[in-house]
């Protein structure tokens, strides 16, 4: 089992600003969503409450409820979050910068016995060949690609059931967010990962989940399934029209299906 | 110019550094793996130079150093917990003043546990002789070094360079790096960072404990006593010249200030006396106006 389940969970800042307002999402054994939404729509919020690092960012859970293997976990720290299988991949590609690209690969292996270190690491080298050429430089000196396939290396060596990824594509260019998403798609059907994908990049995201769900403002607006959020004019204008300049709540006809809010 | 007085210079400069080093990498591993100037990392010398004392009131004098070893680890790790962990992400400046007055307090537990007088290892009264390590002092070709410098050259160094090396290839070195450069990364890949910072703070003090016994001369008679504090300040300029966030920078500054010390004091003294206490901090000065990353300190890297 490798489900995750968010109910109605509302998350604060520093006892005073409202990031999530009562979010609900899910996303069962093997299964691939996405989390799309504007800058400040609380995708990274929702990423932190699931991965218990809410504490790190002076947050915390103020109402709601996160389940994860049938195991509630709205408080559980960090460290008991992983035990459960979930590895989240934060914002802004955070390896270790000043660890070289093995280094970078030990440290996410510290559980593991050195045979299977062995076994993963080798994978991995297989999966991404230029992160093998590169493997005794700073993590640092590497392109946003090689960054991000390091994370997801490292991610592996933490043997997950959930991998919650947050903006793979950021500053990467559409070639390379093409691979990116490839190779997570990749991942998800070798492994029979369970796969949360924030991005803001709807296209790229489309392509490799099942599921949907827009956020704004703390909210959930949007839930559906991909080919749902493709048909669907508001998910498409504010994503691929690029012409709205207000955000989601300025599509067309957003004011009018009240159901979303 | 006299070869063999120095070498001889040479092998007590390196002994005397060997102990700064010691201290100064620990001080520096807490600087990396918490970000926090520790300001009482004399009175974590004085600690554990007070705890080898106790020990030694009861054991050799080499036991009573090993066994308070794990007390000032342990002893490290309690600041870590119940004075440090709380601090985390506040204002640095509140940090520091908080470190500060962590060593006020230290210094007044001590001087309450201990008294107010120099002690002797291993003597209940300072008129006893003090125990000593075995004797290993030695005297060849014109190169005289006492026991206490041999000491510190085959316990002091070693472990120095034993940390270095560890920290540099061990598992836990490793993921000591990786949390020292972000704990949130490395609490999101499962990495347990509370306690390897509070092992580091351990380590540290284990560090101090080695370097403040010695200084207080564990392996050449005389005992603890509140000067250990000023001796202490030493860890500052060698670990701005290591660089501050480098390891093994302060192991190289430990052994270069005890090199400049030395021969400032073969060389110097004579005739401008007092310069060996000083030259430490003129060459801070010179470092932070010409070369404020170090020796070995860590550039920034940014893409670009």
């Amino acid at each position: 089992m490798a489900e995750i389940n968010v109910e109605n969970l509302k998350v604060v800042y520093r006892g005073v600003i409202l990031a999530l307002q009562g979010v609900s999402m899910r996303a069962g054994t093997g299964e691939a969503i996405a989390l799309l939404g504007p800058n400040g729509a609380g995708k990274s919020t929702l990423v932190r409450a699931m991965a218990g690092l809410l504490p790190q960012y002076d947050g915390r859970v103020l109402d709601g409820k996160i389940v994860i293997n049938g195991q509630e976990a709205n408080h559980l720290p960090a460290l008991k979050v992983a035990e459960l299988g979930l590895t989240a991949i934060l914002e802004g590609r955070p390896i270790f910068r000043y660890l070289t690209v093995t280094e970078n690969l030990r440290a996410a292996a510290h559980k593991l016995s050195p045979q299977r270190q062995k076994e993963i690491t080798d994978e991995i080298f297989t999966r991404f060949p230029r992160i093998y050429e590169r493997r005794f430089e700073q993590g640092g000196y590497l392109s946003g690609g090689e960054q991000q396939m390091l994370l997801l290396g490292m991610a592996l060596l933490t043997e997950p059931k959930i991998l919650v990824v947050d903006e793979p594509s950021l500053g990467l260019s559409p070639k390379l967010t093409e691979e990116v998403m490839r190779v997570l798609d990749e991942l998800r059907r070798d492994k029979g990962l369970t796969l949360v994908l924030v991005e803001q990049n709807a296209r790229a995201a489309f392509s490799i989940v099942e599921r949907v769900y827009v956020m704004e403002q703390g909210r959930v607006v949007f839930e559906g399934t991909a080919q749902e959020a493709q048909a669907d004019a508001d998910v498409m204008e504010f994503y691929l029209g690029g012409a709205v300049a207000g955000g989601f709540s300025e599509a067309k006809r957003y004011r009018r299906r009240k159901r979303w809010v | 110019m006299d070869f063999s007085l120095v070498v001889q210079t040479i092998l007590n400069g390196l002994a005397n550094g060997a102990l700064y080093a010691v201290i100064a990498s620990g001080f520096v591993l807490v600087y990396r793996a918490t970000s926090v100037v520790n300001f009482a990392i004399a009175e974590f010398m004085l600690i554990g130079a007070y705890l080898t004392y106790t020990m030694s009131l009861f054991f050799p004098l080499l036991v009573a150093l090993l066994l308070a070893l794990p007390l000032a680890f342990a002893f490290g790790v309690l600041v870590e917990r119940g004075f440090v962990r709380p601090l985390l992400g506040r204002n640095v400046v509140a940090v520091i003043m908080a470190t500060i007055g962590l060593a006020a307090t230290l210094d007044g537990t001590a001087l309450i546990l201990w008294g107010p007088d120099q002690k002797a290892m291993g003597a209940a009264d300072i008129s006893q002789l003090p125990k000593e390590m075995p004797n290993l002092a030695f005297n060849m070709g014109g190169v005289f070094l006492s026991s206490k410098a041999v000491w510190s050259l085959i316990l002091a160094l070693p472990l120095a360079i034993l940390l270095v090396t560890l920290l540099k290839y061990s598992r836990y070195g490793i993921l000591l790096r990786a949390v020292s450069e972000s704990e949130t990364a490395a609490l999101a890949m499962g990495i347990n960072a509370p306690r390897v910072v509070a092992v580091a703070w351990g380590i540290s003090a284990m560090m101090a404990a080695i370097g403040g016994a010695f200084l207080a001369g564990a392996a050449g008679g005389g005992g603890p006593g509140h000067h250990l504090v000023l001796l202490g300040l030493i860890v500052f300029p060698v670990a701005i010249l290591g660089g501050f966030d480098s390891v093994p920078g302060a192991v190289v500054a430990g052994l270069l200030i005890g090199l400049i010390e030395a021969f400032s004091q073969l060389y110097l003294e004579s005739f401008l006396p007092g310069i060996t206490q000083a030259i430490p901090f003129l060459i801070v000065l010179l470092v932070l106006l010409f070369r404020p990353y170090g020796l070995f300190g860590q550039h920034r890297i940014e893409r670009v």
